[in-house]
Formats: C-alpha cells, structure tokens, sequence
C-alpha cells in the first residue's frame, strides 16, 4: 500500500493532470456511450420490428378510409383472421410503441405460422398490450395513434367481405438499405470520435507517465522490482478507468435521450422510418468495452515485453510508410465498391495523415532553421519542432477534429441546400391557406378562379395530398406512396426543376395526360420517362404514362404529382391547402373572400417564412446529433492541446526564461511564445484542410452514393475555413497565455533526468 | 582610483512563505572592479543564488541600491520598476553573461548556434563563435546537440557563450557544480584564465573552497534568522586586487 501511494503521489502533486485524465475517459466515454446507445436502439428496434412484420398484409377499406375498431368487429364475425395493431408515438420523443392484442394474435399461431413474434414479453420494446397503448393516447382521435389491422397469412382476398381488401404492410416504405447506411454513417462517426478522444487521453497518459520515470527509477534503485511497478499502474489505471467509465456511460445515456429527439426525426422526416423504442444496450457491455479500451491506449507499451524492443523505424522509413498508407487510402476510396471499403480507405487516409503531419511540421521547421541566417529565428524553428514532436498526439487529434468538423459541416451544408432547394420549390407561393375540415375546396376553387385580379397578377393552386397504391402486377398487392395532386397547372408548378421529361411535360400534365414521379421512385421501382404507371386511387384504378422525374433530397418514400382534375370523387384527402401568390391582390382580401365561401369564422394562413422556419427548426433538430458530437469533439481536442500545451511547458519553462536571463524584454519572450503556439495551432489546422476537403469529397461523393443511392453537389465553404483557423488562432493565443503565467512565476531549473542530460529536442 | 562596475550597499530581499515573511538577504554591501573576481560562499540557503539573481535584475530588492555599470538600481515605486526591468534586460543582453549549474543551453540548438544567439543577441559579431569553442577545447563539437555531449563540455559550451558576448561582468552560479573533481577543476581553469584575459569581473556562487580561494575576494553569507546581527555577511580580501589580475 506504501508503494502504492509513491506510485500514486504524482498525482497528488499533479491533480490538474489527474483531472484531465478523469476527464479525458469521461468524456470519450460519452461521446462514444452516447452514438453507439442511439444506433443500437435503433437497430434493435427496427430489426425487431421488421421481423415482426415481416411479408405480412393488413385489411384496408376499399373507400380509402382509415380503418376503425367497428372494422375490426365486422371482420372478425366474418371469419377473418385480423389482429389489430396501434402505433403510437409516446410524448418527449421516446419513440414510438405497438400495442398489440394477444388474444387476437392466437388465430395468428394457430394458423400454423410461426408464433415467435408475439411470443415475446409485450414489454413496451417496442411490443405492449393494446390496452396500454391506446392508454397512451390523450383521446380517440388524436393523431400520434394510428390503427392497422393485420392479416394473418392464410386469409385472401376472396374471404374478405366487401368493402374491404388486402394491402402489403410494411412499417413506412421500403428503405432499403438507406436506415442501415444512416446508421452505419453514425457508427463511422462513433469509431472517429472514439479514435480522438483515445489519441487525446493516450497523450495525457504518456506526458504524465513521462515525469513519473524519474520516480520509478529511483523505487528501482530502492529495489522495487520494475514489474511490480509496472503491475501498480495497471492497478491505478483500472481503478481510475472504473471511477470515470460508469459515470460516463450514464452520461453518454443521459446525451442519448437528450439527442434522441432529434435522431428520431431524423430517421422519420428523412427517411420516414420511424423510430420505436428499442431496447437499450446492456450497461456492462458499454463499461467492459470501454475500459478495455482505456487500458490498452494507456498501457499498451507495458504488454510489450521490455527485451523485445519495438521495430524502430528511422524518420524517413516511418515518412515513407505514413506516404504509402495515405496514398493507398486515397486510391482505395477511389475504387472500392463497398461502402465497407470505403470505410477502410478513411481510416488508412487519417491514419496516414496522422503520422505524416508531424514529421511534415517538424521536418519544416528543421528545414527553416537551417535556412534562418538570424540566430533567434533559428531557435524559433527548432523549438516550433520540438513543440511539433512532442505534441504530436493531441496536435493530431486536433487535426482530425478539424478535418470531421469541416467535413460534417460541408455535408450538412450542402444538405441543407439541396432540402432548400426542395422546399422552395414546394414553396414557390407567398401564402398557403389551408382547407378547413368539413369545407368544400371546389367552393374556394370557382371563387379564385373568378377573381379577375387573382388570374391577371397573381398564381395560385390547389394542392391535395393523399395516399395512393402503386400497383405493379394483378396478383401481387400494391405499395403505398404519398400522391400529390394539384391543379390548376401554373407558375408555381412549372418553375420545378425536372430531371427527365418527355416532350413539353407541363402541357400535358396540365391535359391530365400523365403523372410524374419522384427520384426514389424511379429508382427503386425502374421507372422510366413515358413508361405506364398504373395506380390504385381510391378504389379507382388510373392507368397514365410517366411525363417526368423530378428531383427531392434522397427521401425513399415515392411520390406521384397527379393533376388534382383527375382524382376520383371518392378520394378522401389527407390534407388539403391552396397556395396564392396574392399579386395586386391583398391577402386579406382573398382570406375574407374565403371565409364567405366557406362560411367560416376563421382560416388558417401561414406564409411562406413561417413554413421554412418551421422547416429549419426541423432540419436542424434532425442535424442536432450529428452537429453536437462534431463540436464536442473539436472543444475536447482544443481542450486537450491546451491542457497538454500547458503540461509540456512547465517541463520547458527554464528554457523561455533563459531567453529572459540573455536580456529578452518580456514582452519579447512572451510575443516568442505566442509566436510558436500560434503557428502550431495555425500549422495544424491548414493540415487539416486537405484532410477535411477530401473527407467531404469522400462523404459526397463515394459514401453517400454507396449509401444513399444519391450524390449531392460537392461544395466548399471558405468562410468556415477561415471560422476554424480562427478557432485555432484562439487555441494558440490561450496556450500562450497560459505559458506566459507559468513564466511569471519562479522557474526551478529542470530536474527530470532527460533534462540533465541537455533538455529533450 | 578605478572605477567600481559593481557597488552594492543596503541590499535586502526576503520571501513571502505563506503569511510570514523569510529574510534571506539583509543590509548587504558589496564592491567588485572590473577585472576582479569574488567568491559568494555559504550553506544551502544562504542566498546565494538570490544574490545573484538580484546582481542580473532578475529578482527585484526589498531594500537597497545596485550600482553598476554606471546605472543605478533601486527598490523604487511599480511605475519604476518596469523602467528598471527594461535596463536590466539590456544589461544582460549586452553586459552581464549568466552561467548556471546546468542547462545553460537551449535543447534544441547545437553548441555553436547557441553561442551564435547569444553573441548575436549582444550584438556581437557572431564570426568569432567557432573560435570561442576551440579555444574552450569543444571546436569539434560545434555541431553537436547540448544531450550529445558530457555535462563538462556542456558548460565549457556556456562559458564560450559569456565570453563571445563580451560580458563585463560573469555571474556564475555553481558553474562545476554537477562535474567530477577534474572536470570541475578544467573548467574552472577556463574560466579565470579568460576572466583574466578579458579583463572582465566575476561572482562565482559555489560550496567548493578550493573553488573560492581562486578568487580574488571572497564573501560569506549567513541566514539572517540565524543570526542577530543585522549585517550577516562578512566580506574579506583573499588577495589584493593586483594580484587577482596578474593571474
Ligand atoms: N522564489 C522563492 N520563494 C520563496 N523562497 C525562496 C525563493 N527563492 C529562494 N527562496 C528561499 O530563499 C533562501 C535562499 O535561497 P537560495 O537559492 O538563494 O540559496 P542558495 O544559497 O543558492 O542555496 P544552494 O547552495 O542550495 O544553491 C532559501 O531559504 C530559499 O528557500
Ligand atoms: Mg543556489
């Protein structure tokens, strides 16, 4: 015990290093904690889910009307085998839950399938029993609970009774691989996090492991054995790995739920999968993988048997390799073909880029101070390359940061544009009223057809949406997409980017000619321009040729734009809205002319700047995960060199003052010390740019097409650039400060053994 | 009459240790010519190295006045001190060459740059570097880094930094006092042949006092607390001044 409080007392000495120790592995932990708990409750519920839905079908009403219990009644004393199925969305995004009924699932297992779904406890994850899920809802016809009813395998078309047939059930559309993608992009973004923060804490470790050797040879020369030693910090690191792995498992879990809102809407209005509460990773999983992983950063050098020593590579042997593996990266992201690959190519390219920046900054500054022909320059460079090597770790993590902020914040940018884009389309009018419930839309339809300063300055149109069934071949039940149908055929129609057409597609759109359809549509479906596409509308069937594909943002739900002249009189409208460009006319008095029409009280008008704020909140909360582990990222990394800066410093102290000692005015000492920390911290951050740019070309345009099945516009931002190298610049100035407080106080000439021996260079 | 570099009278610093205040130094005078040596003796603690600092402008007085090199020193007002600091830093820039028990030598450069910066920062031709190390014994090592070399070449390498700048006066503070007794012995041996050559005065802090009978005077330093005389130090010739320069 004795031993172990000297092996222990660098710390007491030391508490801030401690501090940053404990809170290098509680952060890491988090971050790490945090992804890797929304990405497996994720998986873990979607899986389940999809298992448990699995090829099924559900009993729709041939009217198009959602489904309601008296539906259940009718068809069960027909003798169908139905269960009903209620999903709901529980409040403070926790996911949404199936309430099942168990009774009615036993015609289910008794119909010889496999019972293995239902057969789970209906714990809540995400399976309860219907009674506690319609529990959950505030009334009956709240909109967060929507009613299904399954039908069990063996029931066909032909024992339905009327009214009523079969359609394909699946939880949203049919994501294909873009739900995995997604979550895998979030996975490569844990590891990176995860990559950083272990270079961050191995840096701290080392630094102090570092000024305890003198410490450790003299207990060797007491005669403690190395390997008790040695044994001890194995000890001492499992103790403090413990201490600070727990609480930041329950950190990570606590920025789950904080953030879980935001990657549930991400998974809902970006790919329109929802979310169901899944269950959680197992806390001792989370705890063993991270401890391990704190152990091995920090004490891989002690597993290495001290006789054998590790292969040193000489400088230019270890440039060369760092070379070959950045360049083998850089050609393998060019040519795989799995996004697995690609994910390899990354990881070789940092790892390359890891090791090069250093020697790179160090072999510059040797190469500048050699050219300096002013003695005091010289010392600048040498000492800028001594900085360079022995920060190596955290300047790099630093590096990586920078590059996955820039990256992540291309990306994001350049999605929030191409999803402006989208929305201005959808957007083009100035005002959108919407239909009130219970009103006849037609009504409005003649009043604004005849208002004569409407049709000389203005636009407007009438934009329903509803859902309709695409039917691919007579024996196999439809898909579901959403239908847009809008008519008249106008302005606010016409200026839509097209990505294929036929010949004069507007034309013919506005004759009822044709439909057009959504990117994800065509491709999922192999649709092509004038190809027929027959469609199930109300119990109607429209059989119409393809006019045109138009562009979206990479949702997979397809979409059909039907000119609203040809929906059947039996179509029940999801949601109804006109949109008006008002043009000499005033708002008001179109609103009041409606209120006539509809003889109601009151309309609901919102403009066009409230929806797309309304839009931004939402993109932003969907980016909110991605945004708030990137930026705690870069703050741990610039914490780190700062805390690092400041510990490296107090070993070189004696130095700068020595610059003081040969009649350097302070001031000149301390513009010497903001000179290197600021080029360090500038140096760094242009490395990181190449190392960004290609990340974000990586992201665009071999991750996202791999993934996605899309590609955004590859674009740069040079004023975040110029954000980060301010940021840096910020980073260097505090290191200085710090440096120069040290400097204030009394230096003590260094004492550690390497010091002795002329100070390390 | 020559003209004193150095005149020292009522010089007093003490340390602040918690809410107690620790005299190290009090109503210490001294006198050093140009060209004379002085031996600073007295056991750990005595003030040595804080005298020393005081003599550089390092430390600032408590009390007291500092002469030298026709400038005056006080423990005057904080408006004056920053005044103070700025001729101090120019003092030693050009006139005053520090040589430390160790590390002397900025890490990162050879023997030869570093002498080069410091003869450059005095604004001294830096031609004449190579020279200084061969005439210290160290011209082969001239590209060398300072932890590629033994802890004696290593301060011969610092001596040639003071004397490339053409200091007027050399604090040195335990110069040998890491090196074996024949090292110790070479470098000393060094350092007043060149003291002597060049004319320059010396205060060498050191516990040796073989180290300090070399020296022209010899000043003893006791701790204050431990003594109730106000004056504590006790200032003797070991040789006459014309003897310290025909050495
Ligand atoms: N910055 C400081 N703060 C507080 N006390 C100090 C400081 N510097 C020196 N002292 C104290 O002043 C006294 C004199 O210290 P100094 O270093 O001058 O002794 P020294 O004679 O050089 O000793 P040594 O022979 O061991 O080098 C000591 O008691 C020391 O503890
Ligand atoms: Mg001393």
């Amino acid at each position: 015990m004795t031993l172990f409080a000297a092996v222990f007392s660098h710390y007491r000495r030391h508490p801030l290093q401690l501090l940053a120790l404990a809170t290098m592995i509680v952060v890491a932990t988090m971050l790490w904690t945090g992804v890797s708990h929304l990405t497996y409750q994720a998986r873990a519920s979607l899986g389940q889910s999809e298992q448990a839905v699995a090829e099924r079908r559900k009993v729709v009403r041939l009217d198009g009307q959602s489904v309601a219990v008296a539906d259940f009644v009718t068809l069960r004393r027909a003798g169908v085998c139905v269960m009903p199925w209620l999903e709901v969305q529980r409040p403070n995004a926790q996911g949404r839950v199936v309430g099942v009924d168990g009774l009615a699932a036993s015609c289910f297992a008794g119909a010889g399938e496999s019972a293995q779904a239902w057969n789970q406890p209906l714990n809540g994850k995400p399976f309860l029993d219907i009674r506690d899920a319609a529990a959950l809802t505030a009334g009956p016809d709240d909109r967060s609970a929507e009613l299904t009813l399954l039908a069990a395998e063996q029931v066909s078309q032909a024992a339905l009774p009327a009214g009523y047939r079969l359609a394909r059930f699946s939880l949203g559309p049919d994501t294909g691989e873009l739900g995995e993608s997604f979550l895998l992009n979030l996975d490569a973004l844990g590891v990176l996090v995860l990559l950083i923060t272990a270079l961050l804490l191995r840096s701290v470790y080392q630094l102090g492991l570092a000024q305890r050797r003198d410490s450790f040879a003299l207990l060797h020369r007491f005669g403690v054995s190395p390997v008790s030693v040695n044994r001890l910090l194995v000890l001492e690191m499992a103790l403090l790995a413990g201490l600070c792995v727990i609480p930041g498992v329950a950190l990570g879990r606590l920025l789950a739920g904080l953030l879980g809102s935001g990657f549930g809407q991400a998974l809902d209005n970006l790919f329109d999968a929802p979310l169901y509460a899944g269950q959680a990773a197992s806390w001792l999983s989370s705890v063993l993988t991270m401890m391990a992983v704190v152990m091995v950063v920090c004490l891989i050098d002690l597993i290495r048997p001290v006789s054998r020593a590790p292969v040193t590579l000489l400088a230019g042997q270890r440039r060369t390799l760092a070379l070959a593996v950045l360049l083998f990266g850089v050609v393998l992201a060019l040519v795989a073909s799995s996004l697995v690959l690609v994910f390899v190519a990354v990881a070789l390219v940092f790892v390359g880029a890891g090791l090069l920046a250093p020697v790179l900054m160090s072999g510059l500054a040797r190469r500048l101070a050699r050219a300096a022909p002013d003695p005091l320059k010289r010392w600048h460079f040498a000492e800028f390359g001594v900085l360079a090597r022995r920060l190596a770790l955290p300047l790099v993590a630093l590096q990586f940061a920078l590059a996955m902020v820039l990256a992540m914040q291309a990306l994001v940018t350049v999605f929030e544009a191409t999803f402006d884009e989208w929305l201005s389309q959808r957007l083009a009018a100035d005002f959108f009223v919407e239909v009130p419930a219970g009103a006849e839309s037609g009504l409005a339809v003649d009043w604004l057809a005849n208002e004569p300063q409407l049709a000389a300055s203005g636009d407007w149109q009438r934009v329903v949406r509803g859902k309709a069934e695409l039917r691919v071949s007579e024996s196999e039940p439809g898909q579901g997409v959403d239908l847009l149908a809008v008519a008249p055929v106008g302005r606010l129609l016409t200026q839509w980017r097209l990505q294929a057409a036929s010949d004069q597609p507007w034309q013919a759109f506005a004759r009822g000619e044709g439909v057009m359809i959504n990117e994800q549509l065509a491709r999922r479906r192999q649709l092509a321009v004038d190809g027929p596409l027959t469609l199930t509308v109300a119990g109607e069937t429209l059989s119409l040729p393809v006019l045109a594909i138009y562009p979206d943002y990479g949702r997979p739900a397809g979409e059909v734009l039907l000119n609203a002249g040809l929906l059947p009189a039996a179509f029940k409208p999801g949601f109804e809205s006109l949109s008006i460009n008002p043009g000499n006319l005033d708002i008001a008095t179109v609103v009041s002319g409606l209120q006539r029409v509809w003889q109601v009280e009151t309309v609901t008008v919102r403009d066009n700047e409230r929806i797309r704020e309304l839009a931004d909140t939402v993109f932003d909360q969907t980016f909110l995960l991605t945004r708030a582990m990137t930026v705690l990222t870069l703050i741990l990394a610039a914490a780190a060199l700062l805390i690092m800066g400041w510990v490296f410093f107090s070993t070189r102290v004696w130095y700068y003052r020595l610059l003081a000692v040969w009649g350097l005015r302070d001031r000149e000492v301390a513009g010497q010390m903001v000179r290197l920390a600021v080029s360090l911290t500038i140096g760094i951050a242009v490395l990181a740019l190449p190392l960004g740019i290609w990340l974000t070309w990586v992201l665009v345009h071999r991750i996202n097409p791999l993934a996605f099945g899309w590609s955004l516009p590859m674009a740069v931002y040079p004023a975040f650039w110029v954000e980060l190298i301010g940021l840096s610049l910020v980073v260097g100035l505090s290191i200085a400060a710090l440096m120069r407080r040290q400097l204030q106080q009394p230096a003590t000439m260094p004492a550690s053994a390497s010091s002795l021996a002329g100070g390390e260079r | 009459m020559e003209q004193a570099l150095l005149r020292v009278h009522g010089l007093a610093k003490g340390f602040q240790s918690g809410s107690e205040q620790i005299p190290v130094l009090a109503n210490l005078a001294l006198t050093l010519n140009q060209g004379q040596s002085m031996a600073l003796m007295g056991r750990s603690g005595s003030g040595k190295s804080t005298l020393l600092n005081l003599l550089c402008g390092l430390e600032h007085p408590d009390a007291g006045v500092i002469d030298i090199d026709g400038q005056r020193f006080d423990g005057g007002q904080a408006s004056d001190r920053r005044a103070q600091a700025r001729r101090w830093a120019d003092l030693r820039r050009q006139r005053i060459g520090v040589v430390f028990q160790e590390a002397n030598l900025m890490p990162a450069m050879s023997l030869l740059d570093n002498v080069r910066l410091r003869a450059r920062l005095a604004g001294r031709d830096d031609q004449g570097c190579l020279a200084w190390l061969e005439r210290l014994g160290i011209g082969a090592l001239g590209d060398r880094f300072p932890d590629q070399v033994s802890g004696g070449q290593r301060q011969r390498a610092a001596l040639a930094m003071v004397f490339a700048m053409q200091a007027s006066l050399i604090l040195a503070d335990e110069p040998t006092g890491s090196l074996d007794r024949h090292t110790a012995d070479d470098v000393a041996d060094e350092l007043f042949r060149l003291q002597a050559d060049h004319d320059c005065a010396l205060i060498l802090a050191t516990h040796d006092a073989e180290l300090a009978a070399r020296c022209g005077q010899r000043l003893d330093l006791a701790h204050p607390s431990s003594s109730s005389s106000p004056s504590t130090s006790s200032m003797r010739s070991t040789r006459s001044a014309p003897a310290d320069r025909q050495q």
